[in-house]
């Protein structure tokens, strides 16, 4: 057993030289954690490696993390001279055991901007670390740092060229974006599913859309398509609706200004990725609309186009969400759920409102107070949405995703709504959804929360003026 | 699929009484039996640790127990060009440990140690264009760093060196539709960033800014049947996150709106009774992180034996008395 100073030296040095050694051998590890093993076994390295995980004996981790953290600080203190490449090992090996150990990751920001670490490199490492600490905040926090950097290089790289060659380079760019961009999300879904309500990783995902994606229509709602599966499975994971709700906002933000990408989204709602071009950000060009629309230079029908779009995203969150309801009784996040979605809708429809009670639109036959808003009658929309809506699902079908069926609803809630157009959530019947939850169901927590909707509904929208 | 309702059963035998002497006990030893990789794997946040500890022993009148003049030395070896300070010896400064030096240094009363002004600059250098604050030279924003740097500031009496209204401006930015906030425009809320963003409208004087009336719902809303708090809907309750969620209560003027009763009896039971000490569930490990939360949380719901802690510093109301540091709250 390793005891002395030099001989604890001798073999920290070997472990960290086997981990480098490891990732030299197989540059596909996707997993790092530590071997439950109390006693060294002779003439066995403690690093294991098991097709694509890497494991470190556990008796091991006492001599290296005190060896390697104390070697950095003193390279740090300038007591002690390390060279790149030693620095580059033992801030990875570092890092994997401790990965909230700021000024490591720090060391490797220095080694990145002089450019002798790319930063490729780093993103792997962060996706390690983050596959056994999937919350550590300062692996999240650099891997902003890398994005924000790999974002900036690649627009100067933009702005240094000619307009033709800028011109012929331009689709790659969007491609490494691209690229970048679903790893990103990758990676927050991993972690995301090794921890349940992950903060850091579910904030993470909405910086990476705000910061490479804003504005991008397609984007965004691919990623609500995406999502969709996934919060039906994780019904408690507040932070997982929570970016629906941040999504929901986003797009409802930006339809309502145009509606440009619209034909694209309402083709084919359930069938994401790959089908459609991925160029369509902020691009307000009619020509994107491929003549779907009717007497396309109208801007005012772009405009109610853009807010039938939002309608039956709200209508299709709200469907989801009574059924997560209903057949997962007593989980307060759907219910948390239901107020954001809800709220949205409320402020937008009222804003809506506002806007046509001035320009004459399609909700100017209603009184301004009414809660039955959607004119599902009204000539006019029918117009726009007869052009557009086509091949779009019916509220009465069930629910699909990605070909996996979501738990039916245990009522006949669908059938007694039986209407063909979907019908937004409006004061009266989120009353009604509630009534019908509190005579059908005994479950005491779901009366709780049932109740306490009311409630809000009362006070803060209610009371709204 | 039956409810797991997540919350804990606190056993009849579970801790009633306050064990002061016991928590007084386990912070003055913590640290001189900590063996090398203990030691190792949470030196990155020791400045924060220390304070941790000071604290409490302050709250519990048992601050001399503690080596001032070694914190003190230590505290200066911290202090880095820049003037920000870090965790430890070794490590990069931060406005994280830049704030738990200044509030060490104000329960010591003797913030001359360090280079007061450079640490103005380092904060001030810090602000952005939109006001927000980057917690060190790297960039990363976060509303809890907006709070770091005006607590910093308001401790030493600066609080005029920053652009307060864009400061405020941003931390705005970040609230929600239920009142509360997240660490940038667009996220969650989360009590801990809650806390940050009511306690800096605190210091700056915008708590009119808070809908109190929907964010106090939002944060009774935390308190499950053990009476415990969590800091989002459907998490375990802490005692960490009772400080954050109480704190926040207080600040805005709704701290009656919970079941004080439960609350207490629930800190209570996260003792242990034989190391001392304060776990964030009952039946966890403790450390000093969730003992200074407990301690200070028991001081909000009003126990005597425990000096009364300003909700927005986490530190005691005698200490900011002494530095003339007194923070307007909604009542
Ligand atoms: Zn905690």
């Amino acid at each position: 057993m390793a005891e002395t100073e030099e001989e604890v030296d001798v073999l920290v040095q070997r472990v960290v030289k086997d981990i480098t050694n490891a990732f030299k051998r197989n540059p596909n590890i996707d997993e790092c954690g530590v071997i439950p093993c109390p006693e060294a076994r002779y003439n066995r390295s403690p690093i294991v490696l098991v097709e694509n995980k890497l494991g470190v004996e556990s008796w091991c981790v006492k001599f290296l993390l005190p060896y390697v953290h104390n070697k950095l600080l003193l390279y740090r203190q300038r007591k002690h001279w390390l060279d790149r490449e030693a620095l580059m090992d033992i801030t990875c090996t570092l890092l994997l055991l401790n990965p909230d150990f700021t000024t490591a990751w720090n060391v490797r920001k220095e080694l990145l901007q002089s450019g002798v670490l790319h930063p490729e490199k780093d993103l792997y490492l962060g996706k390690l670390a983050l596959s056994k600490f999937p919350k550590s905040p300062e692996t999240w926090i650099h891997r902003r740092m890398l994005d924000k950097s790999t974002k900036q290089q690649q627009q100067q790289q933009h702005y240094g060229e000619t307009e033709q060659a800028g011109a012929e380079r331009s689709q790659q760019l969007s491609d490494q974006l691209a690229r970048t961009l679903h790893q990103e999300m990758k990676v927050c879904s991993d972690a995301a599913c090794r921890y349940p309500s992950n903060y850091n990783a579910w904030s993470h995902r909405i910086w990476v859309l705000q910061h490479m994606a804003k504005g991008n229509i397609k984007v965004f709602h691919d990623e609500l398509s995406s999502m969709r599966l996934w919060v039906s499975m994780h019904v408690s994971d507040h932070s997982g609706f929570h970016y629906r709700q941040f999504l929901l906002k986003e797009l409802s933000t930006e339809l309502s200004q145009t509606s440009a990408c619209i034909p694209t989204i309402m083709t084919s709602p359930q069938h994401q990725s790959s089908t459609v071009p991925s160029s369509c950000s902020h691009n307000h060009s009619h020509t994107q609309a491929n003549g779907e629309l009717p007497g396309a230079e109208a801007a005012e029908d772009e405009r109610q186009l853009g807010f039938h779009t939002v309608f039956q995203l709200f209508h299709e969150e709200m469907e989801l969400c009574s059924d997560l309801i209903q057949s997962f009784p007593g989980h307060e996040t759907l219910w948390s759920h239901r107020r954001h979605v809800f709220y949205l809708w409320h402020n937008l429809r009222k804003e809506h409102q506002q806007h046509c009670s001035i320009n004459g639109g399609i909700m100017s036959g209603h009184p301004k107070d009414s809660d039955l808003c959607l004119p599902d009658g009204d000539a006019q929309s029918c117009a726009v949405r007869g052009e557009s809506v086509n091949g779009q699902r019916q509220a009465s079908e069930p629910m699909e995703v990605d070909g996996a069926s979501l738990p039916e609803p245990c009522d006949s809630k669908r059938l007694k709504r039986g209407v063909l157009l979907p019908g937004p959530p409006a004061l009266p019947s989120e009353h009604s959804f509630v009534s019908g939850v509190l005579d059908r169901c005994s479950n005491p927590e779901q009366r709780r929360f049932a109740l306490a909707y009311k409630k809000w509904l009362d006070t803060v929208i209610g009371q709204q003026p | 699929m039956a409810t797991q309702v997540k919350d804990v059963i606190i056993k009849p035998d579970a801790p009633s009484a306050l064990l002061l002497e016991k928590h007084a006990d386990y912070i003055a030893a913590y640290g001189s039996k900590k063996d090398d990789y203990e030691y190792t794997l949470s030196e990155y946040l020791r400045m924060s640790g220390i304070y941790w500890g000071l604290t409490v022993m302050d709250l519990m009148g048992q601050l001399p127990r503690m080596n001032r003049q070694e914190i003190i030395d230590f505290i200066r070896a911290c202090q880095h060009e820049c003037g920000g300070i870090s965790a430890s010896i070794g490590h990069d400064p931060h406005l994280l440990y830049t704030l738990s030096a200044v509030q060490i240094l104000c329960l010591y009363d003797s913030v001359d140690a360090i280079d007061v002004d450079k640490v103005v600059e380092y904060v001030k250098g810090l602000q952005q264009e939109n006001g927000s604050f980057a917690g060190d030279k790297w960039g990363e924003i976060d509303t809890r760093f907006s709070f770091c740097a005006v607590a910093t500031l308001a401790l030493l009496g600066k609080m005029d060196r920053i652009n307060i209204d864009k400061a405020v401006e941003f931390v705005s930015s970040c609230m929600n539709f239920d009142g509360g906030f997240g660490c940038r425009p667009g996220s969650e809320s989360h009590a801990g960033q809650i806390y940050c963003c009511t306690g800096f409208l605190a210091l700056t004087g915008q708590l009119h800014l808070v809908n109190a009336d929907l964010l106090g719902w939002w944060l009774c809303e935390r308190q499950l049947l053990s009476g415990g708090l969590n800091g989002r809907p459907e998490k375990l309750p802490d005692v960490c996150y009772s400080w954050w969620v109480l704190a926040s209560l207080k600040i805005i003027g709704r701290i009656h709106w919970i079941d004080k009763a439960k609350l207490r009896a629930f800190i209570l039971a996260c003792q242990d009774e034989e190391t001392g000490g304060f776990a964030d569930r009952p039946g966890d490990m403790v450390d000093p992180f969730h003992t200074l939360f407990g301690v200070a949380g028991l001081s909000l719901l009003g126990d005597e034996r425990i000096k009364p802690v300003n909700p927005v510093l986490c530190m005691p109301e005698d200490v900011l008395q002494r530095i003339g540091l007194q923070v307007d709250l909604l009542s």
